[in-house]
């Protein structure tokens, strides 16, 4: 480099450095403008908010509720908000469902159940700008309680269930704040599977919604699935006392293995261990001999079956009969068909909002019956299965895919989705199941289904003691372990026959579910223990 | 399994004298020896020949384009049927289902050898599916109930159940 061009780069240099310099000095003046531009902001905001809030007792965040107060303030329910209501002022409380704000107007739908109404805050001189941006930056799922009058609308609400009113809010204050975070969306949660695929929006699958149980128990559908399943519980106990059945309690704590050893969970029992009831079989029995006639009980079952299929749950609620019967056990067969069919009428009358709730997210055909109940012998089904060019023996068990095939056979014949199969051959029912008195390679067993699942399988049990001793010799069964049981039956027993249904499966398969864990609030399965 | 074909095949078409086949290569070719010249190879070479000693030529089109289309579907039988793998199966199914929805048989309103000798070699597939598939292939099902009634074609095969009714909801698959 020469000289010259030294000295040029040195006035470069200089130019260059002054050129950072200018930048530099730019630089800050922008972060001075900025900061200026903020705090000149933020006095403007402190001074809004300080400015008159002639609403500042309308709103805001309620002490937490220690029932400090009683307050003499009547709450009034979602759903009976209606156009009777008209213009009149009333205190309600609900969750917040959605809320979204437009200028001047905060627009709210509160929820309640299965049942939500639209409510509206709007700046003007009962509401000031600082109530409606509170009511606006509410999170979803508070619970609030609201003071509005109700309006009626001329346009009805299509996306509310309470369609012709909406409330015009007068005073909003929080009860209960939600995080802001939900772990679901509850909008998500109720949307049909095929929709959501088609719009791109999200539906949320069965983990995540039995992971966080209790707000996917929120959503209307899980609301109505439960309250129907209250009504087929409430169903089975009206109808069974009105027939003069008497409710009893077994234990679920047991000594020796009921159903077979494989599937049953061990306890530690002080120094020994014990077993959870895989069935109430063995006590209803004993309490039929013990003269109480016609039992039935409602309880836990706990079956250590590791299944992971669509209907298996390690724990559900068992609904089971037991009744003594004069000569036949077909007596007993009808009683129970009876009782089913009282179910499903009382559902079909008195929970159709129910069903219709669920169908918008499970769509599915309504569930068909037959009066009296549709009863088919186990070789009719085998006929109609090789009709249809299934190949199986004649005293072979039915499959899962034949059982179904077979329901959809029935449905197609006789048209309806709930029948008996009677007769199944003795080799592969329990060691207590009564043989057919006409031919040895039957017995006296049946097992009903619903749209083409099994629901009950029940039989005549054997109540001779000798006969009952053979039968469990057959099978391989140790005696000395269900020797109380047999004993039970020394002393004068009554011919009886019964059998027991599953609560979740029955309420799946009324509704055309797919899924039994989404009929068991907390549901239980070999890789599920929690919630 | 070719061998029973052509044996089928000729008692379909009535002639007395059944001939002699053997085969060849791994796959087991039909050949068929002739006194009067070269040997004929290949299935669907020997099934035209058949039919022509039959003396009905009808079976194999009455206009060049039936003609055309029984071997297109000849050749369908022996390139993409045959040997097929699992996967294959349903893209098989779906385009004959397809294909039959305005066809009573395959080249159309005349029954030809192309019914025949597809009918032999999707029997094994079709043998195997469950009621629910044969509702969802509907025409397929209905060319295949309508071919093994027909008389004398199905001698070496057992017959498969086609249900009158549909038993599953339809749309619903």
């Amino acid at each position: 480099m020469t000289k010259e061009n030294v000295q040029g780069a040195g006035e470069d240099e200089q130019q260059a450095q002054s050129k950072k310099a200018l930048k530099k000095q730019q630089k800050e003046a922008e972060k001075a403008a900025k900061k200026a531009e903020k705090q000149a902001k933020l006095a403007a905001e402190q001074q809004e908010a300080d400015e008159d809030d002639f609403a500042k007792d309308r709103y805001g965040i309620s002490p937490m509720v220690q029932s400090q107060q009683k307050l003499d303030r009547a709450l009034v329910r979602v759903q009976d908000l209606t156009p009777e209501k008209a213009e009149q002022q009333i205190w309600v409380r609900a969750r917040i469902h959605t809320s979204r704000a437009k200028g001047k107007q905060c627009f709210l739908v509160l929820r309640h159940q299965q049942f939500t109404v639209q409510a509206l805050l709007a700046v003007g001189d009962r509401a000031s700008k600082q109530m409606v941006k509170f009511a606006a930056n509410l999170t979803k799922e508070s619970i609030i309680d609201v003071e509005a009058v109700v309006k009626k609308v001329e346009q009805k609400i299509e996306s509310c269930s309470q369609q012709d009113v909406e409330l015009h809010v007068e005073r909003i204050f929080v009860i209960s704040q939600s995080e802001a975070r939900l772990p679901l969306q509850l909008e998500d949660a109720v949307r049909p599977e095929g929709e959501g695929d088609e719009e791109g929006r999200a539906t949320v699958n069965q983990d995540t919604r039995l992971d966080n149980r209790v707000i996917d128990l929120r959503t209307t559908t899980s609301q109505a699935i439960f309250r129907l399943q209250s009504g087929v519980c409430q169903l089975f106990r009206d109808t069974l006392i009105n027939k003069g059945f008497v409710e009893i309690q077994t234990p679920k704590i047991i000594s020796a293995a009921s159903e077979g050893g494989a599937n049953v969970f061990t306890v530690s029992y002080f120094k020994t261990s014990a077993y959870l009831a895989q069935s109430p079989q063995l006590y209803k029995q004993m309490c039929i001999c013990a003269d109480f006639d016609k039992v039935f009980c409602v309880g836990p079952v706990f079956r250590a079956e590791d299944s992971n299929t669509h209907r298996h749950l390690t724990e559900f609620v068992g609904l089971d009969i037991e009744m003594a019967f004069n000569y036949h056990y077909h007596e007993v067969i009808d009683s129970i068909t009876d009782t089913m069919v009282q179910i499903f009428k009382g559902l079909r009358d008195r929970f159709q909002t129910e069903i219709q709730t669920v169908n918008k997210q499970y769509p599915s055909e309504p569930f068909k019956f037959l009066e009296p109940t549709l009863r088919l012998e186990y070789k009719e089904a085998v006929a109609m299965l090789k009709a249809a060019g299934v190949e199986m023996g004649d005293e072979e068990d039915l499959s899962t895919p034949n059982e179904k095939l077979l329901g959809r056979l029935v449905k197609e014949k006789y048209d309806t989705d709930f029948y008996v199969l009677d007769k199944y051959p003795l080799a592969v029912r329990p060691f207590y199941t009564m043989p057919d008195p006409n031919n040895t390679k039957y017995s006296n067993s049946y097992d009903m289904f619903m749209r083409g699942e099994e629901i009950l399988s029940g039989a005549q049990r054997v109540h001779d003691a000798q006969l009952l001793t053979e039968r469990a010799m057959h099978h391989g069964i140790d005696l000395e372990k269900i020797k109380a049981y047999i004993d039970s039956f020394r002393y004068g027993a009554p011919p009886h026959a019964g059998g027991g249904i599953g609560l979740e499966r029955v309420t799946m398969l009324y509704l055309g579910l797919h899924n039994v864990r989404q009929t068991s609030m907390f549901p239980r399965d070999p890789k599920r223990l929690t919630p | 399994m070719a061998l029973r074909e052509l044996s089928s095949l000729e008692k379909f078409l009535g002639l007395k004298k059944p001939n002699k086949y053997s085969t060849q290569g791994g796959q087991k070719v039909p050949v068929l020896q002739n006194s009067n010249g070269p040997a004929l190879i290949g299935l669907v070479t020997i099934a035209s020949h058949l039919i022509r000693e039959a003396k009905r030529p009808e079976l194999l089109g009455d206009s060049a384009e039936q003609r055309a289309v029984v071997q297109q579907w000849l050749e369908h039988r022996i390139t993409r049927l045959d040997n097929c793998s699992k996967e294959e199966i349903n893209i098989i199914l779906k385009d004959l289902n397809r294909y039959l929805e305005d066809k009573v048989y395959l080249a159309g309103n005349v029954f030809t050898l192309a019914d025949i000798l597809m009918y032999y070699g999707i029997h094994h597939i079709v043998v195997e599916l469950a009621v629910q598939e044969k509702e969802r292939y509907l025409n397929v099902t209905r060319w295949f109930d309508h071919i093994q009634h027909y008389p004398g074609v199905r001698h070496h095969l057992p017959p498969v159940v086609v249900l009158r009714n549909r038993i599953y909801p339809s749309g619903r698959h």
